[in-house]
């Protein structure tokens, strides 16, 4: 066994792109672990006073003297309003919407796990169960369940996310709720499929013949055979449910305002596109996030494959 | 005689495709006595594999019983539940089959599928368990089980992961060991020594062992009684030795003579005309008739004959037997 994690191990960090995947990976979880201590959600006035909610971007306004040094000549500090402010000793990453864009970049890394991580496990349990129900039992069960899965699939996933976040209100888990509902058929028509292939095997048979229960050939010999891709699907999914989450905020109907979320902070940056050249960094820092942490995904994905896959085994 | 361990009785099953309805096994007996060998042979397509499977009750939906029963121990395992007939298969009727490569799970190492075995169907935990599982290893005769126990089904020949197969079969001691074509898959040698190792168990163990193969080979050198099965149909009955030596039905003699021997100067290796008939579309009467050479229009074709008894034991499904005697005798004079 032991001998066994040695070459998955060794596998897996075999070539640079896998590595490169776990560093940002690894890179990510460590500022959403110590996010507290890279933005400290306190008061600005009163460090010691602790904000309500740290996910709710503390609104940026400061009554030092002298006036903190800005890249931007003509603001007034003491009527900030929306507009973006490039100001690097006090908020590295500028300001913007009246919030820091450091602080939101790193609390939205958290954010950015807690949608990615609940929807994809959620979706994709969902997506196994009803994809190897149908694909083990087959027959009209298949079909109906097939069916379903169909309809879902029909309707455009993003029009379909915004129609139910709007029925249900805005607020993230309402989003996460509809990044669920229109996200699992993928996983379901994956695991059906192999499946319905490896259903077949004679080992499935043999475990039968053995007085095996259905729930156990299902569970034990049959998805270990067929998870990895779902896997594998499931990690890449991780990254690109993160921009879809972001896409529903920037437009307006995912976190509530001044929530910690990259998409929140990409919307505040909506006004100023004209300008974009000169208010740069509203769009690069968090936009930078989206992308690294989606390639992280897509990264480790690939390495998972490569990996895990039995059949690759040698 | 003491009563026997199986009774297969008028075995009808069908198939109803779109095509039509395929009658793969269309009426089989045969019985299995405790600690023998029962051989069933016959060309692939001839539903002796779908017998097999359904002493196990293992078809899906598609295939039904439309008559018939199948008696162990006393008890009709055609009328038994789902959950009955689950602590049956694997405790007291076990199967091996005919590709080692793909019977056994690739994620899993050989040990746990073992241990899986034993722990279904008997209450002992898992360090006793992993004992066994090395005793089993050691008696099918894999060296070094210890370590062995810990490989995967690829780090093994194949004659290894067919006896890692019986292993696991034999884990629960079964009264009945169904073994569909152990060999086929294997070559020569390992074939001799998988069916030397399955004699000795079957001694060891006390068991019943129903053979299925298209090997004459196998089923003189393993068999006790053997059915010969064409079409779906047994053809011919009868204990091993008989069989051989006096062989009544013109298919099991086709067979016989299709053997190359070695001790008779021959030619050309005698075959069998034709191929096994579209199970969708047997042929009318004697489903055996358009390759058989002692065929007569107007009787053959016509109606099927029944299974007569030709002597103790040894039944035979044709019209024309004693014919077979006649070319048998014909052939002895010419050697």
């Amino acid at each position: 066994m032991r001998q066994e994690t040695k070459r998955i191990l060794r596998r897996l960090f075999r070539n640079p792109s896998a590595i490169l995947g776990f560093s940002l990976l690894t890179f990510f979880i460590l500022v959403a672990i110590f996010a507290p201590l890279l933005a400290p959600p306190v008061n600005s006035f009163n460090p010691s006073m602790k904000l309500p909610d740290p996910y709710i971007m503390p609104v940026v306004s400061w009554k030092q003297e002298p006036i903190p040094p800005t890249t931007k000549k003509d603001v007034d500090p003491q009527k900030l309003g929306r507009e973006p402010i490039r100001c690097i000793d006090y908020h590295p990453f500028g300001i913007i919407g009246g919030r820091d864009i450091f602080y939101g970049v790193v609390w939205g890394t958290r954010t950015a796990f807690k949608v990615g991580i609940i929807v994809t496990v959620i979706s994709t349990l969902i997506g196994i169960t009803i994809g190897s129900i149908s694909g083990y039992f087959g027959g009209w069960v298949d079909e109906v369940l097939m069916r379903i899965t169909d309809v879902f699939l029909s309707i455009p996933f993003l029009v379909a996310a915004i129609v139910l976040t709007t029925i249900l209100g805005v607020g993230l888990d309402k989003v996460m709720i509809a990044l669920i509902v229109f996200g699992w058929m993928g996983s379901a028509r994956l695991i059906r499929g192999n499946i319905l292939q490896v259903k077949e095997e004679q080992f499935v048979l043999a475990a039968k013949a053995l007085g095996v229960r259905d729930v156990f050939i299902i569970t034990k010999h049959i998805l270990p055979n067929t998870i990895f891709p779902v896997v594998i699907q499931a990690s890449m999914r991780m990254g690109s449910l993160v921009i879809t989450a972001a896409a529903l905020s920037f437009l307006g109907l995912g976190a509530p305002q001044g929530y910690a979320d990259w998409g929140a902070l990409l919307s505040y940056a909506r006004d100023w596109m004209l300008e974009i050249g000169e208010h740069w960094y509203a769009i690069v820092y968090p936009g930078t996030a989206m992308v690294l942490f989606v390639l992280a995904w897509n990264l480790v994905g690939d390495a998972l494959r490569d990996a895990f896959d039995p059949r690759l085994k040698g | 005689m003491p009563e026997p361990l199986l009774i297969v009785r008028n075995l009808k099953t069908y198939f109803y495709t779109e095509d039509g309805v395929v009658k793969a096994v269309d009426g089989v007996d045969f019985e299995v006595y405790e600690g023998e060998t029962r051989g069933i042979v016959g060309e692939s397509g001839c539903g002796k594999s779908v017998t097999s499977l359904w002493i196990m009750r293992l078809l899906d939906e598609k295939g039904r019983i439309v008559d018939g029963e199948i008696i162990f121990k006393g008890r009709n395992l055609l009328e038994l539940s789902e959950d009955e007939m689950r602590r049956i298969r694997g405790n007291e009727i076990a199967m091996i089959f005919q590709e080692p490569m793909v019977a056994l799970n690739p994620v899993y190492t050989i040990g746990d599928q073992i241990i899986e075995a034993i722990t279904l169907h008997q209450n002992v935990d898992e360090h006793k368990a992993r004992k066994m599982a090395i005793d089993l290893l050691r008696k099918v005769g894999i060296p070094e089980p210890e370590k062995r126990i810990d490989e995967y089904p690829h780090q093994l020949s194949g004659g290894m992961r067919q006896r890692a197969m019986i292993a696991m079969a034999l884990s629960c001691r079964p009264s009945l060991l169904i073994a569909d074509e152990p060999t086929t898959a294997l070559d020569v040698t390992i074939q001799a020594q998988i069916l030397e190792l399955m004699k000795e168990l079957q001694k060891e163990y006390g068991m019943a062992i129903i053979l299925i193969t298209h090997d004459m080979g196998v089923i003189a050198e393993t068999a006790d009684r053997v059915v010969v099965m064409y079409a779906g149909k047994v053809v011919e009955y009868a204990d091993v030795k008989t069989l051989f030596n006096d062989p009544k039905h013109p298919y099991t003699y086709g067979l016989l003579t299709s053997i190359p021997r070695l001790d008779i100067e021959q030619e050309k290796l005698k075959s069998i005309p034709g191929v096994v008939p579209d199970p969708l579309n047997f042929p009318s009467g004697c489903r055996f008739h358009p390759r058989c050479e002692f065929f007569e229009k107007g009787k053959c074709d016509v109606s099927e004959p029944e299974l007569v008894e030709v002597a103790e034991g040894h039944k035979v499904r044709c019209y024309f037997w004693e014919r077979v005697d006649e070319v048998k005798k014909l052939e002895a004079e010419k050697v």
